[in-house]
């Protein structure tokens, strides 16, 4: 009986000690909740022109700008009448931008790039802030007529542009804040036999990870206008701080024959993206039964070249025009059927979203039916922030006298809801949504 | 009663009183009526510039004689005139653009003597004829008479030159601010055996043109910022010559008329600037030579009694060419990048040679049916070349392209009630080829769509009435559908700052005037005199220049439907005279009325106002004249005038915060003159001032016109 008893304490110390030892272990700890995404603010900054789409300097009636703290539809319409920015005369539609300010080389033709930001003043009157002003230097750029890049940690913008009826690659470095010139030069890429000259500006981008500027370019018989048949792409990648072209290598016709545009880097367009990897997209074209049709090529993170067996946009309706990566694998696509017309101002023109793992695409819809089809060759109505893409569609109906109002949507790049947005007055050509910082 | 007498008078005087009162004796330009004064009675007639007035088109008539001793060019009087405004683009030979009652300058045609200017050469313009040799202005307004053979749509301009039947000698010469020289000769002698007459003419004006442009951006020391600064013009140097032997004989059994003339013309001409003075330029340059040969013939009673000929034909040899073979970018105080753009286009380099030859026929016969009724047949042939070549860009293929224009116009004028109630009925058929050769920069200029031949054929029509109740009060009206087929510069550009447009369509317009004026006379000399116009141009296809401001570079394109109303109106006052004071101002309501886009939309534009151009302006001006001051024989006039424009917006005026946009400010320019003369007009010697308070002016966007001018003119008549 005694041992009984010994027995009955020894336990019930045992459960005692194991009770005690587990309090005295670490409680499992909860899964972490991710981090609620940083919500930046942001204006928007609306471009339209009147009668007809800009863009390509096509516009001779006027372009417009509405600055606009959100593009909800619980927003007012945005009208233009009486409002806005009248910046036809001084500005080019085609600019760069960086946080609040914007800088290109001005309409107004006085020698020299600018650099300014909208602000609204207490009745929420927009007016246009000029912050920097200065004279080229060696080397002359026309408006619209060049590509860019921002390098190290945006503290410098590359420019790239031709000279001598489009013979030589110019490049100028300036300085983010004051603008002013850094350095200049002639990129060391000579025209290959037969061909006469490069594409107007050609596109210039820097990827992170390998800390190089990839310019693409092209060759072509003659100046001007070329058929993508004729010209042979180019790929240089550069050192960003020596501005020496480290390689430069030809692409495959097969692969791509022209990039998605040459003429305007993307000052308006925007025509290559990355992905959480690095791996950079480059929109372009190639001839299919004697049609310029849309291809998205990849150069993956790590390599210098495209990867010829991936195309992103397979069996395509037209011209691919912009890209815009949305995260997850998924991109924002701007093309064009040209069953429903090639004109710059034809109703031909839709979204879609695509799926980047496999090259699938849908159109994106609302309320279960396709956004309608839209006019605007060289037009950028969307603007990927927030994990939201904004997409303008023109309110225009080919061949309706009474169109209905442009409408923003708004696509949720993570669960793919789509709503309705605000709403711009009627009759105007939407061309350009821009997300610009609010300080 | 006293309107017969007056028409007694008016009738009497007016083929005997010019020659008869010789150079000064008529009243001032707008004056109410001639007057001569003959012992201690006055009698007033009307002078041609005043019948053509109350005849039954919307006509502006300028008595360039009058005022030849001062004027430096025709454009500075014309501007001057009600519902004209002439735009400027800077100094001494500029281009400059001409609107009547609204209607841009390319929708008004030029003839001298009833023959198209252009056949003079492509450079001879309104700047540059020499004043000497004008007797008149004819502005028609809207409404054309068939007699032109013009296809013109918002009006025309018609400089009749001096018909002077005796000798004479006429030479001035004149210098002026900004290394200004203008000289012109000009004579007339008649073979005392021969018959055979002889006018030769010899023009020239030069001009560094280098006034200060204030407010430019230039370049600090260290290339590093920009700074303002006032600073001259460096690179607007104008060269202008111009030759004519004229030789005929006049009232020959054969002929009353019969004359052949050449005439020869160069002008070289520096660029200073593109379409705004942001784009400045310092090397290229432009320069242009011509050779004309011609003929006219004119009889009365030719064939059959009643039945009147005029016939004229002229053949033109026009050479330009645009020199851009600098790869260089330059700011205002002539400092300049190497960079890799040529000046003009901002594409490669260029010296691009145009060869426009022109031929013109022009043929009118008038028959009198009975008295106060007439019919006239009017046929007017105008064949225009462009032949382009570069002679640097060998990559520019040669391109010829010809334009054919044959208007043929067929009218009936009556005179009525004792010529109370005049009318005249038209009707015009426009016939159109274009061949087009070019095909550079097409999708710029159209030429992929336009390429080839076509042949369009357009009618017109119109009719005119006048009617007068009362010497105080007259009333007319006129209208016109008329048709007006693009020009050259504006399908085919000019070869330097206008690309061209070749599928631009002809302009189609219904014009209507409705107009009052009178004379009041209040005795002792003075009266008053007034005129009143309304008028309403509904025109399609409207042609309208834009700009490309970065390439600096313009372009005429069409808009869908564009309606014009307005007024003008002109007040004049005249004490015996001596003193004259006339005030005029004109309103136009121009509007874009193209309601759907091509692709059937809405148009945001529907019923706005047309941009960019002046749509309210006004003039006044005094004068005054003293006689035999200092020296027997002699006149001292004394004058000002001012002239407003109201400021205008640059693009549509709906759109944008007012404090967005782009203005041309309003302008208010004050000139002051001062005409000795001695010797019954023999001897002449002005002074002129002109923008007198240096005013910043700019007809045109960011196109600063010159300040404060003196130009001093010494005039010989014999």
């Amino acid at each position: 009986m005694k041992e009984l008893k010994k027995l009955l304490v020894l336990a019930i110390a045992m459960i005692s000690m194991m009770s005690m030892t587990v309090c005295c272990v670490d409680p499992i700890p909860e899964p972490e909740p991710e981090p609620e995404p940083v919500v930046k603010d942001y204006n928007f900054d609306l471009f339209v022109c009147a009668v007809k789409h800009g863009g390509m300097s096509k516009n001779k009636n006027g372009t417009y700008v509405r600055s606009v703290p959100a593009l909800t539809a619980d927003q007012p319409r945005v009208e233009f009448t009486g409002k806005g920015i009248d910046i036809t005369e001084d500005y080019t539609l085609e600019s760069i931008t960086r946080g609040k300010y914007y800088y290109q080389v001005p309409q107004r033709a006085t020698g020299g790039f600018v650099k300014f930001h909208i602000e609204r003043n207490a009745a929420g009157e927009e007016r246009i802030v000029e912050d920097a002003e200065v004279p080229f230097k060696d080397n002359v750029y026309s408006a619209r007529k060049y590509t860019h890049a921002w390098i190290g940690d945006s503290t410098s913008l590359v420019i790239v542009g031709t000279a001598d009826k489009a013979t030589k690659i110019i490049w100028s470095k300036l300085s983010e804040s004051n603008l002013a010139v850094q350095s200049e030069g002639t990129f060391d890429i000579k025209l290959p036999e037969g061909f006469n000259a490069f594409s107007t500006a050609g596109l210039l981008t820097y990827r992170k990870s390998d800390k190089k500027l990839y310019y693409f370019y092209l060759t072509k018989r003659e100046a001007g206008q070329s058929d993508a048949a004729t010209s042979v792409t180019h790929i240089a990648v550069i050192d960003p701080a020596t501005m020496k072209v480290e390689s430069d290598t030809d692409v495959p016709s097969a692969v791509m024959e022209e990039t998605a545009g040459s003429a305007y880097g993307e000052l308006m367009q925007s025509m290559i993206m990355y992905d959480e990897a690095d791996n950079m997209y480059v929109a372009g074209m190639i001839t299919v039964n004697d049609q310029e049709m849309g291809i998205l090529r990849r150069i993956p993170a790590g390599s210098k070249t495209f990867d010829s067996s991936w195309n992103g946009f397979p069996n395509p309706e037209g011209k691919l025009l912009t890209v815009q990566y949305l995260g997850n694998g998924k991109a924002l696509s701007y093309s064009r059927d040209e069953a429903l017309g090639t004109k710059i101002d034809s109703k031909s023109h839709f979204y879609s979203i695509i799926n980047l793992a496999n090259g699938s695409r849908e159109r994106v819809k609302y309320n279960g039916a396709d956004l309608q089809y839209c006019g605007g060759r060289f037009s950028q109505r969307s603007v990927v922030v927030n994990d939201k893409a904004y997409i303008g569609v023109g309110g225009e109906v080919e061949g309706e006298a009474e169109a209905t109002y442009p409408t923003i949507y708004i696509y949720d790049c993570k669960t793919g809801a789509v709503e309705k947005g605000v709403e711009l007055s009627k009759g105007f050509c939407f061309d350009i949504i821009r997300a610009m910082d609010v300080e | 009663m006293r309107f017969r007498r007056f028409w007694v008078l008016l009738i009497s005087l007016a083929g005997c009183c010019t020659p008869l009162l010789g150079q000064d004796s008529l009243s001032v330009k707008g004056s109410l009526g001639d007057t001569l004064m003959l012992g201690h009675s006055t009698v007033t007639a009307r002078s041609r510039e005043q019948k053509l007035r109350e005849g039954a088109f919307a006509v502006g008539a300028l008595n360039i004689r009058l005022q030849a001793s001062t004027l430096q060019s025709l454009t500075q009087a014309i501007d001057k005139t009600a519902g004209i405004r002439i735009r400027e683009e800077g100094g001494v030979g500029s281009d400059f653009d001409l609107s009547i009652n609204g209607m841009s300058g390319n929708s008004i045609r030029y003839f001298l003597d009833g023959m198209p200017l252009d056949a003079k050469g492509s450079g001879m313009t309104l700047a540059n004829l020499p004043v000497n040799i004008i007797e008149r202005v004819e502005i028609y307004k809207g409404v054309i008479p068939a007699s032109f053979g013009s296809d013109a749509l918002g009006g025309a301009v018609n400089i009749v030159t001096n018909r002077r039947t005796r000798n004479y000698l006429d030479f001035s010469y004149g210098i002026g601010s900004f290394h200004t020289h203008k000289a012109d000769f000009s004579a007339q002698y008649t073979g005392r055996k021969t018959g055979l007459v002889i006018k030769p003419v010899i023009s020239a004006s030069y001009s560094k043109n280098d006034y200060i442009m204030r407010d430019v951006k230039v370049r600090n020391e260290e290339r590093t910022a920009f700074v303002i600064k006032d600073l001259p013009r460096f690179h607007d140097d104008y060269l202008s010559l111009f030759g004519q032997l004229e030789a005929g004989v006049q009232d020959r059994s054969w002929a009353d008329d019969f004359f052949v003339s050449v005439s020869v013309s160069k002008i070289d001409k520096d660029i200073q600037t593109g379409a705004t003075q942001d784009h400045v330029i310092g090397m290229a340059d432009r320069h242009t030579k011509s050779i004309s040969a011609s003929a006219r013939y004119e009889k009365a009673g030719f064939l059959t009694e009643g039945l009147h000929l005029l016939a004229s034909v002229s053949q033109t040899w026009d050479h330009s060419q645009t020199c851009d073979t600098t790869y260089r970018m330059y700011y205002w105080d002539g400092s300049y990048i190497d960079g890799g753009k040529s000046e003009i286009r901002g594409r490669g380099k260029t010296l691009r040679h145009y060869h426009r030859p022109m031929t013109v026929v022009r043929t009118s016969l008038d028959y009198r049916l009975a008295p106060g009724h007439e019919l006239a047949l009017n046929y007017l042939l105008n064949r225009a070349g462009n032949r382009q070549e570069d002679a640097w860009d060998k990559d520019f293929n040669p391109t010829d392209d010809v334009l054919f224009k044959h208007v043929l116009g067929l009218s009936y004028d009556q005179s009525l009630l004792s010529g109370r109630l005049n009318n005249t009925f038209f009707v015009k058929d426009y016939i159109n080829h274009l061949k087009i050769g070019q095909d550079e920069l097409s999708s710029i200029t159209g030429s992929d769509q336009a390429k080839g031949s076509s042949t369009n054929n357009y009618l017109g029509g119109g009719l005119g009435s006048r009617f007068l109740f009362l010497e105080e009060l007259a009333v007319k009206g006129s209208y016109e559908h008329s048709v007006r087929l693009p020009i050259s510069r504006e399908l085919l550009g000019n070869g330097s700052t206008i690309y061209a447009n070749v599928a631009l369509k002809p302009e189609i317009s219904d014009n209507f005037n409705l107009g009052l004026f009178g004379t009041f006379d209040l005795g002792g000399g003075h009266a008053i005199s007034y005129e009143a116009n309304g008028f309403v141009r509904l025109v399609d296809n409207y042609i309208r220049a834009t700009i490309y401001e970065t390439e600096g570079m313009m372009q005429y394109v069409n808009e869908a439907a564009v309606h014009i109303k307005g007024v003008d109106g002109e007040i004049r006052y005249d004490w015996a005279g001596k003193l004259h004071v006339a005030v005029n101002a004109s309103y136009d309501d121009n509007r874009d009325m193209r309601k759907y886009t091509q692709s059937g939309d809405l148009s945001v534009t529907y019923r706005n106002r047309t941009p960019n151009r002046p749509w309210a302006y006004a003039n006044a001006e005094a004068a005054y004249t003293f006689r035999n001051v200092g020296l027997r024989d002699s006149r001292l006039r004394l004058s000002a005038d001012y002239q407003y424009v109201h400021w205008f917006y640059l693009t549509w005026e709906a759109f944008g915060s007012a404090s967005s946009k782009s203005k041309v400010p309003t302008q208010h320019i004050t000139n002051a003159s001062l005409l000795y003369s001695w010797h019954g007009g023999r001897y002449n010697v002005s002074l002129e001032c002109t923008n007198l308070f240096n005013a910043l002016a700019f007809d045109n966007y960011r196109l600063q016109k010159p300040g404060r001018a003196f130009f001093l003119k010494f005039r010989l008549f014999l």
